[in-house]
């Protein structure tokens, strides 16, 4: 299968990771209208291309970032939330 | 008797004539444009013309009929849907389906096999006793039936699952669940949509949408710009492409879903089999073959590769229901793409922009809805407002949290 | 075993072992090393099947693998594969989709109506009328369809496994020996993959006159086998090419996945067919597998044998028909000039007639129809087509086609390798491929041995430098043929229409012309419409012809035409093989084994074994587990609860995490004490409940459902990281055990066990305490989900079994019982507590579930408080009540989901029932309409026959209304 890398334990096959869906930063809650916040939780871009996401190592329970181009399920790079790059 | 194949033997040469024309030029504007060229798309150009008078339509298809969701699903055709709304839509499409060919003069292959879905735990019984009893109430052919009547049915199951699962216990029976022939759908639409007036453009793929104070003017394709103040948006797992261009938010998500296909056999399967624990479907065709699918690639991709991982496991849960096919070869492998949507219903009707129409969100359950699509979304486009069926699957109902929860009635999915 | 030949140099047979077998219910004699059809051949036996859809006679074609009309069955085990399968002695064959037998087949007679069904006639007839098409079906199907499926076939496991390697040659011909060669020396890994049961590809076979050859052929075999670096697998197939080199790979027995680090493919080509009048019949086949024939298996293709050739291969052919004692009757050969090569000249000294600009317009049946008795050899026109009134019938038993190839692309296209139309070559080659992709030989066009086996070494060093094991890297020295050995157009029309392209699927070209008239004019609608490919075959002797023919119609070159999607898998493989031994892991909680010697009756609760009840002798199930939960409220009880999700949450800002991820507030919860508390997920909805008991300021026990927590505690881990809160999280399920002792004699039997003081000051309810029970470290926890005074006791799970028994002795004295899942949900439905999942669905908001008191006011935030507020704006359209059925009632009982009607409308439905309760009377909950909530208010539930059962919506709870049960 696939092969992702993950910034603690190098490259696995994907199986053993879970996709977290699209890195989505939430809006102050009580600074934005119904409508806004009713966009926040349900709508999503899911456009061609590069898609920063988060995925989860199952095994070691770390969560961290993949940009993905989900057009052609390349990774391009992978990093803790606030950490560094890994490949 | 086929007096249709007499001809064919006696003529001399074969008067067949093009299922639709294959106009050369793309006209500079048309009354309504459908993005689109699947079995959804060419149903409403249809019923557009047949049911609203509207023929000035031209179809836009990036590659060729049918090349998406249309060609690439499992074919399998039901009602037996969980929500009110859910039900009555589908069975709409069901009755549509029934009279399909021979309304539009084209053998689809229509064939009511029964269908089953399979309950191996208590939660998931609970689950299809609650959709026999929506169904019920509306009139739709469903109950919940147990293990000695599935085996009486279905005399080559193993309802212990080898061991390897929990048992069968129990399954929502759907005596009008039907498979078909998909790209037949397809084809028979095209023509019902030609001999309609709609022109059908294959390989134009579309730019852009011009969007003018808020509604539809015009779409820029490849072979350039067409005028128009009405554009039905029916490309399933390319919304999310279309929707930027008019500037809407939608929930959807695409993910790949594959099926597989084996060598084709004598007949010994006649009903539809879903299992909701294993999520697993197998029906055979008329040509023989074992159609089977699983459920949804696990993460978001917009392409339609084939995986290893998923024959795999869908061998394993075929033979844990079925331990005899261990010989059944494989043929190939494919996959299609879902948009969906977080209850499991589509998205239809209008939308902010006005004259944009849209027709999405069809994730693992498409392909039944074809005709009810078709039609409902005709109406929708010549009225200017959403058919009683579809008002609600309206985009609108996220921002309003006012969703139609289906997840329990997709067969597979999640 | 009359058609067999003396010894051939390298032949596959084995002369010393003779083997028996039977097909179509004669006895033949074959060896081992035949693959049935050669062994069938080496008797005269031709026929080996009848087709698809006109049921004509057909034989083998390729010999390769690709013949789908050689197909048995052996009464167990069906579409077996003639042209691959390796005999075995006692082979018991009749061949599939005949009725009555493969002479006598009583279907022989459709084809005399196939000028009634043309190509997708099914589309236009047998759904009019209507009422008749389930009939048409019926029959279609029976008809369709290859063999029989045998449902009493025992079930086996096929066992996987994995193989690594840094470079995967794909195909042992001559280029690919010299890749593994090449890439072996390097020091890199190596695994060499052949299909046949040999190594060696064409060499085998194709080059039994050249001495030279012969020899580098037993060196380079010698060289590989002795290469430590290289391992070879023959009769094994790659099925499938996944992402990063994940490949596929199939034998008799298994199918191992391989992660290659580069991939080098050396396929080779498959011959293709020519399109000519009667070209099925047996005895028509490819001018390589007469040369299979002999050089493999030693056995003449036929006496007499008329030639179509269009490249130098025909030329070779002609020479080893001759040598192996076949009269080469005539050459028709499709090109005006013929052939420039010396080979040609060496066939004309032989004294063959080499008919230039010709071609065969039909092929002659025999009587019988199962074998040839001449071919119509005619010449060419300027428009390419066949002037066949100049034809003349030419006898023979036997013609070879040898038109072109078309490069192995399958796997190729799979790996991401993109291919154009060669004018030169007259062949599709490789113009783009994939990093760790590589080409050589024949599937990339080079046609020359000595090339090939250059261009082996070169991919092969390329692919080892790629994978980091070579300095150097490598530019391939090879490119690829300039001349063509493929026939730009070898299709001709023929009057009777009986031309096939598809041996299949029984398609001619007049079928092609048909679809391309009514629109079907794309290669994609053109394969879905005609089903060109979609046979057993897979197109491989059909889809190149098939482009050429839409190009041709269409006026579009081979690139515009474009071709279909290459999917796995490269031949059709067994299920079984892919499923393996289907490996599905169960849990079991510490305390199994002593449920399982009382007599527990396990149920799947999700991933675990979960006892639902105890049985009992002559005690019904029911009977059963009312008696548990009667124990419960009278006496004592014990459940095992290790299912049950725990989690650990320490550190600074552990409160602060659960305060964002609860409804509820902790903030101020005290040590010692723990509460109730759900979870929401963005949109407001309840995805979680349990307890969240404080242990120490920074230090929290929490518990979650079964089902729930390993999605939940993943989500907290996000949450944690997205809001860079200092705390350690630890998912401790499967390392504690937990069970729940209750009744009102609780306390008195777990005092004996236990340090913590039990009295009910100083451990109220809801209250938690650490300490020793049984003599092990426990948490202890006053809960009251069943309504009675209870202790739930959580230990290290190796010391659960040690603390059930310690406390079923203890517990003695007041009739301990175990109780199941069943009892316990009875239990808690008395006390109006819900489960998470089963009384809500996936839309359930906390408003709709009377869990509004669990929302805490004034919170800053939490995750859903925002959509919340959204709900608390509209009207809440349903909400969960209690309700009742009458003491004593002995009417119909609805089950779980059953729908409560009111007004012909659907207005609610029950989510948990219990017939029979301790109360003496039916309960449950239910969804409402908010109007109907009010207690006392009459509903109707409907049954499965349609009978309603009336009932009444009640407060909740039923029982202990204030609680006084559990707060002894």
């Amino acid at each position: 299968m696939k092969i992702l890398h993950c910034p603690i334990n190098g490259p696995r096959p994907i199986q053993e990771f879970s996709f977290g869906g699209a890195v989505r930063p939430m809006p102050d809650p009580q600074q934005v209208d119904d409508e806004a916040w009713a966009d926040y939780v349900f709508n999503r871009d899911g456009e061609q291309g590069i898609q920063r996401e988060w995925w989860y190592h199952i095994a070691s329970n770390t969560w961290f970032i993949a940009e993905r181009n989900i057009t052609s399920d390349q990774f391009i790079r992978t990093y803790l939330w606030n950490g560094e790059e890994a490949s | 008797m086929p007096f249709r194949l007499l001809k064919f033997g006696l003529e001399k040469e074969y008067s067949e004539p093009r299922m639709f024309r294959s106009p050369a030029e793309l006209r500079d504007s048309y009354d309504v444009v459908i993005i689109g060229g699947g079995a959804h798309g060419l149903a409403a150009a249809h019923y557009l013309a047949a049911e609203h008078g509207i023929h000035d339509v031209a179809v836009l298809e990036q590659r060729y009929i049918g090349h998406g969701g249309t060609g690439r699903n499992t074919a399998i055709i039901r009602s037996n849907y969980l929500t009110e709304e859910g039900a009555r839509f589908y069975q709409f499409s069901v009755d549509l389906y029934r009279d399909l060919a021979r309304s539009l003069d084209f053998n689809l292959f229509y064939s009511e096999r029964g269908h089953f879905t399979l309950a191996h735990t208590p939660a998931s019984l609970r689950t299809q006793r609650w959709r026999a009893e929506v169904n019920k109430h509306l009139g739709i052919d469903s109950e919940v039936v147990g293990p000695e009547f599935i085996k009486k049915k279905i005399p080559e199951i193993d309802l212990n699952c080898g061991g390897h699962q929990p048992p069968i216990v129990g399954a929502l029976f759907h005596p009008p669940g039907a498979i078909a022939r998909h790209d037949a759908v397809a084809w028979a639409y095209a023509r019902g949509a030609d001999q309609g007036g709609a022109e059908i453009h294959q390989r134009t793929t579309v730019s852009d949408i011009e969007v003018v104070d808020g509604r539809v003017a015009g779409v820029h394709t490849d072979r350039g710009f067409i005028k128009t103040r009405k554009v039905i948006s029916a490309v399933a797992g390319w919304t999310t492409s279309i929707q930027r261009m008019v500037g809407l938010r939608t929930p959807l998500v695409v993910h790949p879903l594959q099926a597989m296909v084996t060598e084709p056999f004598k007949p010994w399967l006649d009903a539809i089999v879903v299992s909701a624990s294993l999520h697993t479907y197998v029906s055979q065709s008329s040509r023989g073959e074992l159609v089977t699918g699983a459920s949804l690639d696990p993460y978001e991709l917009i392409s339609m590769r084939s995986t290893l991982d998923f024959a795999e496991g869908l061998a394993g849960h075929m033979l844990d229901l079925f331990p005899f096919l261990g010989d059944v070869k494989v043929l190939r492998q494919w996959a299609g793409l879902c948009d969906m949507t977080p209850d499991f219903s589509p998205i239809m009707g209008t939308t902010p922009i006005e004259g944009f129409y849209i027709d999405a969100g069809w994730g693992t359950w498409g392909f039944k809805a074809s005709p009810v699509c078709g039609y409902t979304m005709a109406h929708t486009v010549a009225t200017g407002e959403d058919h009683p069926l579809i008002r609600a699957f309206n985009v609108s109902r996220f921002g309003a949290f006012d969703l139609v929860g289906e997840k329990g009635a997709a067969s597979v999915g999640h | 075993m009359k058609q067999r030949l003396a010894a051939q140099p390298g032949e596959w047979i084995d002369r010393t072992q003779e083997l028996e077998f039977r097909f179509e219910g004669e006895t033949y004699k074959g060896y081992a090393g035949d693959v049935i059809a050669s062994a069938l051949w080496a008797n005269g036996v031709q026929m080996t099947g009848r087709s698809f859809k006109y049921h004509r006679p057909r034989g083998i074609y390729s010999l390769a693998g690709h013949d789908a009309n050689a197909m048995f069955s052996d009464g167990t085990h069906t579409h077996l594969r003639g042209d691959s399968l390796p005999l075995v002695a006692g082979m018991d064959l009749r061949a599939v989709n005949t009725f009555g037998g493969l002479k006598g087949d009583k279907l022989n007679w459709v084809e005399l109506f196939s000028r009634f069904m043309p190509v997708g006639f099914y589309y236009k007839v047998f759904h009019r009328p209507a009422w008749l098409f389930p009939f048409h079906e019926k029959q279609i199907r029976k008809i369709a369809g290859l063999g029989e499926i045998n449902p009493a076939l025992p079930s086996t496991t096929s066992p996987k496994d994995y193989a690594w390697c840094d470079v995967l040659v794909v195909g042992g011909g001559a280029a690919g020996l010299e890749a593994a060669l090449a890439a072996g020396r390097t020091g890199a890994r190596v695994l060499l993959i052949e299909q046949q049961a040999r190594l060696g590809g064409s060499l085998a076979w194709q080059h039994g006159r050249d001495e030279e050859a012969q020899r580098a052929y037993g060196t380079l075999v010698e060289a590989v086998l002795a290469l430590e670096a290289v391992e070879v697998r023959c009769a094994t197939m790659v099925g499938g090419h996944y992402a990063d080199h994940w490949v596929a790979l199939f034998d008799a027995d298994r199918m191992s996945k391989v992660r290659a680090g580069a991939v080098v493919y050396a396929p080779g080509a498959i011959e293709q067919p020519a399109v000519f009048g009667h070209n099925d019949l047996p005895g028509v086949m490819l001018g390589s597998a007469a040369q299979r024939l002999v050089r493999l298996y030693a056995t003449k293709p036929c006496e007499r044998m008329v030639l179509l050739a269009a490249n130098s291969q025909a030329y070779g052919v002609a020479l080893d028909m001759l040598e192996a004692g076949v009269e080469v009757a005539a050459i028709a050969d499709l090109r005006p000039d013929g052939e420039p090569s010396v080979l040609g000249e060496e066939v004309a000294a032989a004294g063959v007639p080499i008919h230039c600009g010709h071609a065969v317009y039909e092929a002659v049946a025999k009587g019988d129809k199962s074998g040839l008795r001449g071919a119509v050899v005619a010449p060419l026109r300027d428009d390419g087509e066949i002037e066949s009134s100049r034809g003349q019938l030419i006898a023979c038993d036997g013609i070879a086609v040898s038109v072109g190839w078309m490069p192995n692309a399958a796997l190729l296209s799979q790996a991401g390798v993109k291919f154009a139309y060669e004018q030169t070559l007259q062949q599709l080659a490789p113009v783009s491929k994939p990093d760790g992709i590589f080409v050589a030989g024949r599937a990339r066009g080079t046609y020359d041995l000595d090339a090939q086996r250059i261009d082996g070494r070169d991919q092969g060093a390329a692919a080892a430098y790629y994978t980091g094991r070579e300095d150097k890297q490598i530019s391939p020295r090879v490119e690829s043929c300039k001349t063509a050995h493929s026939h730009p157009y070898p299709i001709f029309a023929h009057s009777g229409k009986k031309n096939f392209v598809d041996f299949d699927e029984d398609l001619h070209l007049t079928d092609f012309v048909n679809a391309h008239q009514e629109g079907y004019d794309s290669v994609e609608l053109l394969k879905r419409y005609s089903t060109v490919g979609m046979g057993p075959s897979q197109g491989k002797l059909a889809n190149m012809n098939a482009m050429r023919i839409l190009a041709k119609l269409n006026g579009d070159t081979i690139d515009e035409t474009g071709s279909t999607t290459s999917r796995p898998f490269y031949q059709p493989v067994p299920l079984g093989h892919l499923a393996g031994r289907r490996f599905h892991p169960m849990r079991q909680t510490p305390m199994h084994a002593w449920h399982a010697a009382h007599d527990a009756e396990f149920y799947h609760a999700g991933d675990w074994y979960r006892p639902e009840y105890y049985r009992r002798a002559n005690t019904h199930r029911d009977e059963c587990i009312f008696q548990e939960a009667q124990q419960v409220r009278t006496g004592l009880g014990v459940i095992d609860v290790g299912t049950l999700g725990k989690l650990l949450i320490n550190g600074p800002d552990a409160v602060e995490l659960l305060e964002r991820l609860y409804t509820g507030r902790f903030k101020k919860r005290a040590v010692g004490r723990y509460r109730y508390a759900v979870a929401l997920d963005e949109s407001g909805v309840v995805i979680e409940d349990g307890v969240i008991a404080r242990l120490a300021e920074d230090r929290f026990y929490v518990t979650a459902t079964s089902s729930g927590v390993g999605a939940f505690y993943r989500e907290m881990l996000r949450w944690a990281a997205i809001w860079g809160l200092d705390v350690t999280l630890s998912n401790a399920t499967g390392q504690l055990a937990a069970l729940n002792l209750a009744g009102p004699h609780s306390r008195e039997a777990l005092t004996a066990l236990t340090d913590i003081d039990l009295s009910p000051e100083a451990f109220p309810y809801l209250g938690v305490r650490e300490g020793e029970v049984a003599g092990v470290r426990a948490l202890v926890m006053r809960v009251g989900f069943v309504g009675e005074l209870g202790y739930e006791v959580h230990v290290p799970a190796w010391q659960g079994a040690h603390v059930w028994q310690s406390i079923f002795a203890a517990g003695e004295p007041w009739g301990v019982r175990a109780f199941g899942v069943e009892a316990q949900r009875l239990l808690r439905l008395e006390k109006g507590h819900l489960i998470v999942g089963h009384d809500t669905d996936a839309l359930t908001h906390p408003y709709e579930a009377g869990l509004a008191g669990a929302i805490g006011k004034n919170k800053p935030f939490f995750v859903g408080q925002r959509s919340l507020q959204i709900y608390r704006k509209r009207e809440t359209k349903r909400v969960l009540v209690g309700v009742r059925w009458p003491d004593g009632f002995k009417g119909g009982l609805p089950e779980e989901c059953h729908l409560i009607i009111k007004d012909g409308r659907m207005v609610g439905r029950i989510t948990s029932i219990a017939p029979v309760s301790t109360l003496g009377y039916a309960l449950g909950m239910a969804f409402v309409e908010p109007d109907m909530a009010e207690p006392g208010t009459r509903i109707e539930v409907r049954l499965d026959d349609g009978a309603m059962s009336v009932a009444e919506v009640a407060a909740l709870p039923f029982y202990d209304r204030d609680d006084e049960r559990q707060g002894l």
